[in-house]
This record gives structure tokens, sequence and C-alpha cells, in this order.
């Protein structure tokens, strides 16, 4: 009896403002993008200087990159499937989403270290430090987005998000697809262009 | 609404009534995500780094005078980290620490946006900047010639930069996120929509720059390497068109200063946020770090075009001011004078542009002195705004207003110095040119050392105007009355109690005090 007066008198917790994680998210993602295209310029501005040796002595096949490539884009689908269901209530196409998409993100990731020891880049080579500022970087970002989804998903778990209140999933979608384009450039301009 | 969103009441296993141990100052301090709180530290340290870096940038001077020198081999990189702390560990922080204080205030929101976020951005910056003095007394900083003492200053600015990224991140969101109904992006007042414009642009600089810090580390990390990688990949920051970003707020502080002390509705508003909006877009220079970008079309009209939104600031100020006839305050001036400041910078940016631009040497100009000159003009407008900011909100921040006569002072110096240091590199720069000899070194240094000095002072000045103002309060001597301002931030006297949700009148125009003062309702006066 006591626990439920205590209950009926305890004020409502404040719903989060709102946007304020969507925004908040959209300027990092700004700063962290701008450095992460800073190196895949720099990396641009170093090959070109060195010529036809830069790599040279590296088998780095396209088939990997293009895999991981097809990986993040089917992510890019399966995130907005979870930013669709959310602002539905559909909780448990939310979960599914999510989950799909965490898994092509770790996909994503060990694509990425089995292309690390096929290509046999050492950080001794002059390539090797740019190469991997570049590629472990993005790497990081990956990484660092798997965790906000992650955090994300325990969120909508625990009820927090809905039609109401979906900034969570959709501040995690919005880090996910700058990672997706920026992987989509270092594609291009690291791996294609080589 | 979730269970697990409410803390429970009472831990398990925890006697109820029992006491805890109430925390010490130290511990409110360190431990607070209180913004109010946050925005003076910030602001007190700012002005403290800022009066450190004016008193390197004097005793490198002074060293150039001699013929031996006094300070031995670090005085040249004592004077390029000067300059850089001038704008990391100076005007940066002390206006993020206004934005802050004031931001959530004038948007009428009890707290900033991620509170613990601005915490560790303060903390952050503060951490970084204590470093990079470190580094610079262990001839390390910029250009040093210990390897480990510039490896801790290229790191401690790499802190310093994320950190204030950080602390635009919170700020630009409260503008965004926390504003109240009624008060569109069309309302929100001049300072924080400046720092809102600012916001994006500091943040993909800083990020950008922060990138380059990290090649620095991972290609070629010894004191010579991380010297070329400043002046290849970081020093773009603290020239035309980027160097400008840093003056953003001031056209705000500007604007809102104005408005106040006239007592009269600047009109059109969106004709002034606009002006504000321009000179940010002129001021993104990220694409501008390539060399072969500072000789296009597009660059000369970015440095150029700049100066328009600030005439048109200036202009539009003048008017209000004209017909207000308001008496002649420190602030106020500091403020009219800012802009001229920035067109200083504005000039000097040209006259790089219109050198460099083709064939590269249209005036054969010096364009190391060239740039610090912009530097130079733009941080003096800066650090006037900053002050003047101070001074105008002090009643808010401090709970009692800073003394008129220190605040001439520290205004007057602070222009007279940083005017003289900027004058003097945009005079060697043509002086300087091929065939032409330039100026007298030790007369060219003499002045300069003239100049940093004052600009100590004046920042020196409004640091103790700061501390009186604070220590008044403090004393019981706080100003209580009502001040007659038009913006939320004023809609109660004295300083602001942490976390108190404010009393937001009916917003239906960008000056909802003025509203309830004229009795009017202004409907879509905006």
């Amino acid at each position: 009896m006591a626990d439920t007066t205590t209950l009926a008198v305890r004020p409502e917790p404040l719903l989060p403002r709102r946007r304020e994680l969507l925004f908040g998210t959209a300027f990092g993602t700004a700063g962290v993008v701008m450095a992460l295209v800073t190196l895949i310029g720099t990396y641009i501005a170093t090959r070109d200087a060195a010529g036809a040796a830069w790599l040279a002595e590296n088998d780095i096949p396209l088939t990997q990159p293009n895999m991981q490539l097809l990986t993040l884009g089917m992510s890019a689908v399966t995130m907005q499937w979870a930013v669709w269901a959310i602002a539905r209530d559909d909780r448990y196409h939310t979960y599914m989403a999510l989950g799909v998409t965490l898994l092509l993100g770790v996909a994503f990731v060990n694509q990425t270290t089995f292309l690390y020891s096929y290509a046999g880049i050492t950080l001794a080579q002059p390539e090797g430090p740019l190469f991997y500022a570049v590629t472990a970087g993005h790497l990081a970002m990956v990484v660092a987005g798997i965790v906000f989804i992650l955090l994300m998903s325990f969120r909508a778990l625990g009820g927090q998000f809905s039609s109401r209140q979906p900034d969570g999933i959709a501040a995690a979608a919005l880090f996910w697809y700058a990672c997706i384009g920026l992987y989509a450039l270092i594609w291009f301009a690291v791996y294609v262009q080589k | 609404m979730a269970l697990t969103e409410t803390r429970p009441e009472i831990d398990e296993g925890t006697t109820p009534g029992a006491e805890r141990p109430a925390a010490t100052s130290l511990e409110r301090l360190v431990g607070t995500g209180d913004h109010l709180s946050n925005g003076r530290v910030l602001i007190g340290f700012a002005l403290f780094f800022l009066a450190l870096s004016a008193t390197g940038l004097t005793l490198a001077a002074l060293d150039a005078t001699t013929t031996d020198g006094l300070l031995g081999g670090i005085a040249e990189p004592l004077l390029t980290s000067s300059l850089v702390g001038l704008a990391l560990l100076g005007v940066m922080p002390l206006l993020v620490g206004l934005g802050f204080y004031l931001v959530p205030l004038q948007v009428g929101s009890p707290s900033i946006a991620f509170p613990r976020a601005a915490s560790l951005s303060l903390w952050g910056w503060l951490v970084g900047a204590a470093l990079f003095v470190l580094s610079v007394v262990l001839d390390g900083g910029i250009g040093g010639s210990s390897d480990d003492a510039a490896r801790i200053g290229s790191l401690s600015l790499g802190l310093v930069m994320v950190s204030l990224a950080l602390g635009m991140v919170c700020i630009a969101t409260t503008v965004l996120s926390h504003r109240p109904l009624g008060m569109g992006l069309a309302r929100v007042p001049f300072f924080s929509w400046s720092m809102l414009v600012a916001a994006p642009i500091w943040i993909m600089t800083l990020g950008s720059a922060v990138a380059h810090i990290f090649v620095g580390h991972v290609v070629d990390a010894d004191a010579a390497g991380l010297a070329a990688n400043f002046e290849g990949g970081i020093a773009w920051m603290l020239r035309a068109p980027s160097v400008y970003a840093l003056a953003i707020p001031v056209l705000g502080i500007a604007a809102d200063h104005v408005g106040h002390t006239t007592g009269r509705r600047l009109a059109p508003y969106g004709l002034f946020q606009g002006a504000i909006a321009a000179f940010g877009i002129f001021s993104f220079g990220v694409w501008t770090q390539n060399e072969v970008a500072g000789q296009t079309v597009v660059w000369i009209a970015f440095v150029v075009l700049a100066a328009l939104p600030v005439v048109a600031m200036l202009g539009g100020l003048g008017d209000v001011l004209r017909r207000g006839r308001v008496p002649a305050i420190a602030a106020l001036g500091a403020l009219v004078l800012a802009h001229l400041l920035i067109l200083g910078a504005v000039l000097a940016g040209a006259l790089q542009a219109l050198d460099t631009a083709g064939s590269g040497n249209l005036f054969d100009l010096e364009t190391g002195a060239l740039t610090t000159a912009q530097l130079l003009f733009v941080v003096t407008a800066a650090a006037l705004g900053g002050i003047a900011g101070l001074v105008h909100w002090s009643p808010r921040i401090f709970g009692s207003g800073v003394g008129e006569g220190l605040a001439r002072i520290a205004a007057l110096a602070v222009l007279v110095g940083g005017a003289i240091l900027a004058t003097v590199m945009l005079v060697q720069s043509i002086a300087a040119a091929d065939g032409r000899g330039g100026l007298d070194e030790a007369a060219l240094y003499g002045i300069s050392a003239a100049g940093a000095a004052l600009l100590t002072l004046g920042v020196v000045a409004s640091l103790v105007a700061v501390l009186g103002a604070a220590r008044s309060s403090y004393d019981g001597e706080a100003d209580e009355g009502t001040a007659a301002g038009g913006t939320l931030e004023w809609s109660a006297a004295g300083v602001p109690v942490a976390g108190a949700e404010l009393e937001t009148p009916s917003i239906r125009s960008p000056y909802p005090l003025f509203d309830l003062r004229d009795g009017t309702e202004a409907e879509g006066s905006n």
C-alpha cells in the first residue's frame, strides 16, 4: 500500500527534448565526416605525389571492398527499415531491422580485418600509416556506429522509443548513413583508384 | 512511459533517512553539469589563457628587438604558439563560455543540451590548454625543438579542438531543440543565432584540423615533422577566410546589445539574421587548405564578399543607434569598433587574395605577415566582442554590473593594442615586398611589443573587472534592478538559479519582453 502511494505521488519523468539527440548527432557527425574527408584528401594527395610506386608491392583485390560496400549498402536498407518501423510503433520489425543492421555491421568489421590480413600492408612501409589512418579511422567510426545502434536497441527494448519519440533510432541511422557514405568514398578513392 | 526511466528514490540496502556526506565545493564545481557554473569557469580560464597568450606574444616581440635575444631558441616557437593560443585558448573558449551561460537563458531553457558533454568539453579544454602551455615551456608547442614536448603540444591542441567542437555541439543543439513554443528560428535572439551559425563552421573546421594532427602523429611525429605538419595542414584555419569564423558571434553580441541598450526592436529582424548567416557562409574555409584552392576566383570571392554582411550589420546597427540616442558606453563602442577590426581582417584577406590569385605575385606582398595580420585583426575583434558581451550581460552572469571605468580601460587597451599589432603586420607585409626592403625590424618589433603589452593589459583589466563583479555579487552587493532587455535572458534580475524553470511569456516576436513592456501582442511583428 505504501509503495502504491509512493508511485502515485512520484512525478512523471520528463520526456526528453524532441530531436535533441538527432540534432546533437548531426553536428557531431559533421565533425567526424570532415575529419575522415580530410584524411581521404591527404591520402589522395600523398598517393598522387608518390606516383606508380604507391602500394605497388601489395595485392589489394577489389572483390573484398565490393562486398564490403554491398554489405553496408544492404545495412542502409535495414536501418531505414528500423526508422520506418519505429515511426509506426511496429516494435517487432524495429527489433528485427536493428538486429540485421548490427549483423551486417559486424560482418563489415570481419571483412575489413580479412582484407587487412590479405593485403599485408604494414605500418613500416611508406603507404602504411596513411592507409590505416583512413581505413582504420573509418573502421573505428563503424564500430562506434555499431555501439550506437546497440545502445539505441537496448533503449528501444526498454520502451523508450515510439512514434512520438523516435529520435534515438533516427540519430543512430543518421550516423550509420554517414559511415556508409564515407565508405563509398573510401571504396572509390582508396580501393578502386588504388 | 517505461518505469526504467524513473530513478528509485531509495537505493536498496540504504537506510531511509540516512544522510549522505555533503559534496565539497570543489566536488560540486568539477562534477556539475550546470551550464551557469561551467560557463563562468570557462569564461574565467579563457580570459586567463588569453592574457597568457598575449604575454607570450609580448615576450616574443621583445626578444626580437634585441640583438642577442632574451629567450634563446624558444622565441620563434613562443611567437607561433602564442598566436595559436590567442585563438584556441583565448577567444574561442571565451565565446563558447558565453554560449554555455547565455544560450539556454536566451531560449528559455533551464539547462543546456547534453550537460555532461558540455562539462566534458570544459574540462577537456582546460586540461588540453594547460598541457599546451606546459609543452611551450618545455620547448615544444609549435615549432619547438624537443620531440616529446612537441608531441605533447600537438596532442593537447587536438584535445583543445575536440573539446571546443563538443561544446559547440551542445550550444547549437540547445538552440535547435530547447526553444519554447512560439520561438521559431526567425525569433531566436541574435547571440544564440550567431552561435548556431558558427557551430557547424567551427565543428567542421576543427574536425578537419584534428585529422591533420592525427596524420602528423602517424606519419612523422618528431618536432620538425610536427612543425611542418602544422604549417601544411593546420595553419589554413588561422588565415582568411577560415579565421573570420572566430568573429561570427561578435555580430550576434553586437546586435543583442544594441537592441537592449536602445530599447528598440531591430528590424527587419531577418535581414540582420541573414547578414550573420552570410558572414558565416563566407568564413567557411575548410576547402581552401589546398594551395590550388587559394588561387581560385571562388576563394577571392569568399575572402572579399565577407565584408558585405559586416558593412550591412554596421549600417543597420548604426541606424538603430542614431535613432536611439544612447549614451557612449564602453561595451557598445567596443562592439561597433570590433566591426571595423573585422573589416581590417577582410582588407588584409583581400590583399592576399588579389596578390596570390592567378600568377601569384601581383603586389609581391609578404604572405606570412599578411596572414598574421588577418589573425590579429579577427582575434582582437573577437576578444573585444567577448569582453563587451561579458560587460553587457554581467548583471546576469555575476549578479552585478562591471564598473564602467574599468570596462573603458579594458576595451580601449584591447582595441588599441590589437589594432597596433595587426596594423604593424599589415604595413610590414606591404613594406617587406620584393625590392622594398621592409621596415626597420627593431622598430617594428618594438611597436609590436608595445601593442602586445597593451593587449595583455586590456585582457588583465577585463579579468579584474569580471572578478570584481563576481566578488561584489558574492559580498551581497548584487544589482537586483530589473534590466529592460527584450530577450528572455532578462526575464529576471540577478544571477539565475541552476536548473530553475524560467517563466516564459508568450513568444510572439523576437523580443517577448518588449512585447510585455509595450503591452502589445505584436502578432507576426518579426
